[in-house]
């Protein structure tokens, strides 16, 4: 699943009462600069849009293919997640491996992630290659080198993965069961990583298909922000993909749900989690309906930061909690809204429960305050700002606007719609889709009794050690440890450990290795 | 299609290049001797500040530290006006962020926000920082917090890696100590922060950096008016000891039982990052483990499959550093991939890098320059680390040049000067018990310790060493054990004596173990269990216990599993 909390800029703010009463210019409205942005569409159907900014000579490509785990058939899960790790196994023109290599020595960094709504890979580089960029994901666009061989290693590298980042870690696998219950359609219910059984399963013909079907450009969007000049981009980008074939329109997915998630509450037992923690789960309405910013807002106002109602209460009010978090996982289909929280020895679960659900009900019944709403359109605004500094950010959010609205102005304008949100239809959002008992409860239970079973399911026979396969490069950073991050690390499932906040910018400069910062790879 | 596949068939040139337009900056300096650097940067309505102090980590007292991490994190939670709550709301209502941090070498209090708030946001970091005011719950809080992540701390890999390659690289020198305990959590009062802040947190020990959407003079002026009352006080230069030389290659095994993977660290003494000899090191680093097009990688991952991803690190901070190769490797391949580890090591040392390797190694690090100067996070983190580290002013003008001009003959130098295999501390946090013979080979000077850090006895004795087990220790123990969940399993440990020393079984609801690879050291007992599947198959487990007389204490580990504690007595 791919958790996303971004929100577009905001535009108004208004002043609160300020403690220190200090005179403070009030801006009837707040301009968003501008993001100039050219489009078209080549014969072959690829939509491209260019966004040229000359501030610093970098550029940022991104290709982004309609194909996610939503995408996926019953029996057949997790094929979205392995073309990831498929493309970066060679084309016709790149030998194996070789995408990364191009794009290190070129002096660029690169990543890719799979969500249940799409599949993206993505580059920044110097501007002036530009063109290793397109030639890269042209070749793989059109001549990927699906072949046995790579099938096998990348399965491989998949169960890796899987080990590694679900199996190994406490709390993670929690999420991917809570969809199962949040969900009853099964192409929204399961996971991205799939299912081991499907994938050993999956024959060459399989993937060629998958292949054919959804890596085409009349299915994918390119976009390109940066340093560049528009004539000669746009003739690079004709000369590189113009001669892609385009392929027959993949089939449509069925992604409705029926309405109520029936109240549930389920235990997991999770042999490392060292403590017992709990997730909640909604239903919520599709992306960029009304209910959905609204309840996208809630959520800021529940869990996203220190100023936060939860926070306050169990972190600082009643010190229960280790942790409490939350996402919103942004879907074209029905979405969902989680809320993680880990007690802290000698706190019962169940009161920690009640204290979030009364949160919810107080939020429902008497809504946001004038405050409250301020800072909301304040955080909107500064996010906004502050995530256009990036090529990348912008090269990607465009695309999305593209790929699912076929509106790439939608990064300008969005900012509006959230910017109009009322308190009372926060109120009411909360009220309909939170404050009730469709939700799921799952009691996460540390249980080293199962550990003793798995641990025999996964006994490998002697003699038979597999290698760790191939799994995607990493680009170091030697002060951070391997997180289920986009930002932080190579190709990966998006987000499916805890709910992720956006990228904060400004976090605290900690860094654990001093000269190990950004120029010091 | 012929005409397309032909210029497809090869990598494009790249465009002409483009130039990168570095900022300039305005500089002053209060007559307090607050230094200030102001980068004006109108592309978007955005600002931000940081606030640095030339005190970290290390100048922690030595009975108490953690205390400078625990300053930081303390001053916004309150100050003489303002409550936490109070600042947390202000900041939110803004959209902004507020906050401090620590490292090694250096404090930093950072803000950012719109411009339109940029003169709050800047009154609010001058409130936190001149005048917090450490409540006592908050200091409370924050000490039950972070006994908290100490706990969970201690059951990573990768933070038991650190701490002991701390410890053993730089010895008396403050570097060497990467966490408080819970005892100096506990000594560290309220007074002592409020003490050390006043002594360390003043003007002339500190760098003010604004980059954004602003005036370089109004903003100057404020921060007179914000900061001009601010006391200087006299502060010592650093004065650490050196840290310890190594003459030979030893390995400290930190034992977790049972682990899958071997978190491998090679660590010879470095630079420090004012070295003259960063630059040949940072390309001699680039080749060999900067990232995945490098040596290690290529080696251990793409060639043997040992491993997600192996890599050097260039760890140099302002008084001392190391230089490592690290890596996660699977168990069973812990001798094969210190094997290649050595073999890399020794290469780049005695042979000259290719001329590809020199010029890849150069195109991506002034390739990835500009990008990470995208950002007014970016620029102004690199800013903070050329003051704090006292770097040239013109370093970023001069960096990709710097880089341009090494040469693979100063590479070797540096590699052989600091690259020193013969030399070199290996730090393994893995299953003793697997990687003890496979690390034989490669050092004679091995020492365990247990993830709390504590020295402890060879995993597994030869039998030639077994002592002869008292007789208080063989028979049967009944054992209760205790899951995570409260629950209670009964077992009974059965203890037998035989030729090759002690061995036996344990029966339980979970199924039957035969003991394999007693250990007995006094009255502390170790052995490997072996829990019988059937098939053939066997899964196995860790089981410690303390004795004393009639009773026994002790723990029982799963792989990857928290330990399941046990009481028992003998029947």
């Amino acid at each position: 699943m791919s958790v996303s909390c971004v929100r577009p800029p905001i535009g108004t703010s208004t002043p609160g009462k300020h403690l220190r009463r200090i005179e403070n210019q009030v801006a009837e409205s707040f301009q968003l600069p501008s993001t100039p942005l050219q489009q078209f569409t080549l014969a072959n159907g690829l939509r491209v849009i260019l966004n040229r900014d000359q501030s610093v000579p970098v550029v940022s490509v991104a290709v982004y293919y309609d194909v996610g785990s939503r995408n996926e058939k019953e029996g057949r899960t997790g094929f979205a997640h392995l073309f990831e790790h498929m493309m970066f196994q060679g084309s016709e023109n790149v030998p194996k491996a070789a995408h990364f290599q191009y794009i290190f020595n070129a002096g660029g960094t690169m990543n890719g992630t799979t969500s249940t709504e799409r599949t993206n890979y993505f580059e920044t580089l110097p501007a002036n290659q530009l063109p290793l960029a397109l030639w890269l994901e042209s070749d793989r666009m059109c001549s990927l080198k699906v072949t046995q061989e790579n099938l096998d290693n990348q399965r491989n590298a998949v169960q890796e993965e899987k080990r590694l980042r679900y199996d190994n870690q406490p709390y993670v696998n929690a999420f991917l069961r809570i969809n199962e219950l949040i969900f009853k359609n099964p192409a929204n219910a399961h996971s991205t990583i799939g299912s081991m059984e499907d994938l050993d399963a999956a024959t060459i013909d399989d993937i060629r298909e998958f292949f054919r079907i959804y890596y085409a450009p009349n299915n994918a969007v390119l976009t390109i922000s940066g340093d560049f000049e528009e004539q000669e981009t746009r003739a690079l980008v004709e000369k590189y993909f113009a001669e892609i074939p385009s392929q027959p329109r993949p089939p449509a997915v069925d992604v409705s749900e029926p309405e109520e998630v029936a109240a549930t509450e389920e235990s997991f037992p999770d042999q490392l989690a060292p403590a017992p923690a709990f997730v909640l789960g909604w239903k919520i309405p599709a992306r960029r309906t009304q209910e959905f910013y609204a309840l996208s807002l809630a959520s800021d106002l529940l869990f996203e930061g220190d100023s936060s109602r939860l926070y306050q209460k169990l972190v600082k009010g009643d010190e229960s909690v280790v942790s409490i978090q939350g996402g919103v996982d942004e879907r074209r289909g029905p979405s969902a809204l989680y809320i993680f929280a880990l007690p802290k020895p000698g706190f019962e679960p169940q009161a920690i429960r009640q204290q979030i659900f009364d949160e919810i009900k107080r939020l429902a019944t008497s809504g946001p305050s004038e405050g409250e709403m301020e800072k909301l359109r304040n955080s909107l605004c500064n996010d906004s700002v502050r995530g256009r500094q990036s090529t990348m950010y912008r090269a990607q959010r465009i695309a999305e606007y593209a790929l699912y609205d076929d509106d790439p102005k939608l990064f300008d304008s969005e900012l509006d719609n959230y910017l109009s949100v009322t308190a009372q239809e926060i109120t009411n959002a909360v009220a309909r889709f939170l404050d009730v008992d469709n939700r799921v409860v799952l009691d996460i239970v540390p249980d080293a009794e199962r550990a003793l079973e798995s641990a025999q399911a996964s006994a490998q026979p002697p003699g038979e050690r597999r290698q760790p396969a191939a799994p995607a490069p990493q680009i170091p950073s030697p002060e951070s440890e391997q997180q289920i991050s986009p930002s932080n690390s190579e190709v990966v499932v998006a987000s499916s450990a805890h709910p992720e906040r956006p990228e904060q910018p400004a976090d605290p400069p900690k860094q654990t290795e001093p000269g190990s910062g950004p120029l010091h790879p | 299609m012929s005409t397309q596949q032909d210029f497809r068939q090869q990598p494009p040139p790249p465009l002409p290049a483009r130039h990168l337009q570095l900022p300039s900056a305005t500089e002053a300096r209060l007559s307090n001797g607050l230094a200030v650097v102001i980068v004006e940067d109108r592309r978007l309505p955005l600002v931000s500040y940081r606030l640095s102090f030339r005190t970290g980590d290390a100048h922690d007292p030595p009975e108490l530290p953690g205390l400078t991490e625990m300053l930081t994190g303390l001053l916004t939670e309150g100050t003489e006006s303002l409550s936490s709550r109070e600042i947390a709301d202000e900041i939110a209502r803004m959209g902004a962020t507020l906050s401090a941090g620590a490292n090694s070498d250096y404090s930093t209090v950072a803000a950012s926000s719109l411009s339109r708030f940029g003169d709050q946001v800047l009154e609010l970091l001058a409130d936190v920082t001149l005048r917090p005011s450490f409540p006592e719950n908050e200091v409370a809080l924050a000490r039950q917090n972070t006994k908290e992540s100490l706990r969970q701390q201690r059951a990573q890999p990768s933070f038991l890696a650190t701490e002991m390659v701390s410890r053993c690289m730089f010895g008396q020198h403050p570097y060497s100590v990467i966490a408080p305990t819970p005892e100096s959590l506990d000594a560290t009062s309220r007074d002592r922060l409020i003490e050390f802040h006043r002594s360390q947190f003043v003007p002339n020990n500190a760098v003010f950096i604004i980059v954004g959407d602003v005036h370089a003079e109004s903003v100057l002026k404020r921060i007179e008016r914000l900061f001009g009352q601010w006391e200087p006080a006299g502060t010592v230069a650093d004065d650490f000891p050196a840290p310890p030389a190594h003459t030979s290659r030893s390995a400290r095994i930190v034992d977790r039982p049972g682990s899958a993977q071997s978190n491998i660290v090679i660590a010879n003494l470095g630079i420090t990052r004012m070295n003259p000899d960063y630059f040949p090191m940072l390309l001699m680093h680039t080749v060999l483990g900067a990232n995945a097009s490098s040596r290690l990688f290529m080696n251990l991952r793409e060639d043997k499959g040992y491993t997600y991803g192996a890599y050097s690190n260039l760890d140099a901070r302002r008084s001392a550093g190391t230089f490592r190769a690290s890596a996660e490797v699977r168990t069973p391949v812990t001798g094969d991939s210190l094997k290649e580890f050595f073999y890399e090591l020794e290469r780049i040392r005695s042979q000259p890098v290719s001329q590809k390797e020199i010029t890849d190694a150069k195109a991506f690090l002034t390739g990835v320059f500009p990008i990470r100067l995208e950002t007014q996070e970016g620029l102004i983190d690199q800013l903070v680390q050329i003051r704090m580290f006292g770097l040239p002013e013109n370093y970023l003008d001069t960096y990709r040049d710097k880089v341009q001009a090494v040469t693979v003959e100063q590479i070797r130098e540096v590699a052989e000067r600091y690259v020193k295999p013969d030399q070199a501390t290996i730090v393994i946090v893995g299953d003793g018990i697997q990687i003890e013979e496979q690390i034989a080979p490669y050092t004679d000077d091995v020492t365990f310790f247990n993830t709390a850090g504590k020295p402890k006895s060879r995993p597994s004795l030869t039998p030639k060493n077994v002592v002869r087990a008292p007789q208080n220790i063989v028979g049967n123990w009944q054992l209760e054990i205790q899951t995570p969940l409260g629950q209670t399993i009964p077992a009974t440990l059965i203890l037998e004596e035989a030729e090759t020393g002690l061995t036996g079984r344990v029966e339980s609801e979970m199924g039957d173990a035969d003991l394999l690879t007693v250990n007995l050291d006094g009255q502390s007992l170790a052995a490997t269990l072996a829990f019988d599947m059937g098939a053939g198959e066997t899964v196995e487990a860790q089981i410690s216990g303390e004795l004393s007389g009639e009773q026994i204490q002790g723990s029982i580990i799963l792989q990857n599993s928290p330990p399941l504690t046990f009481t028992g007595s003998k029947q």
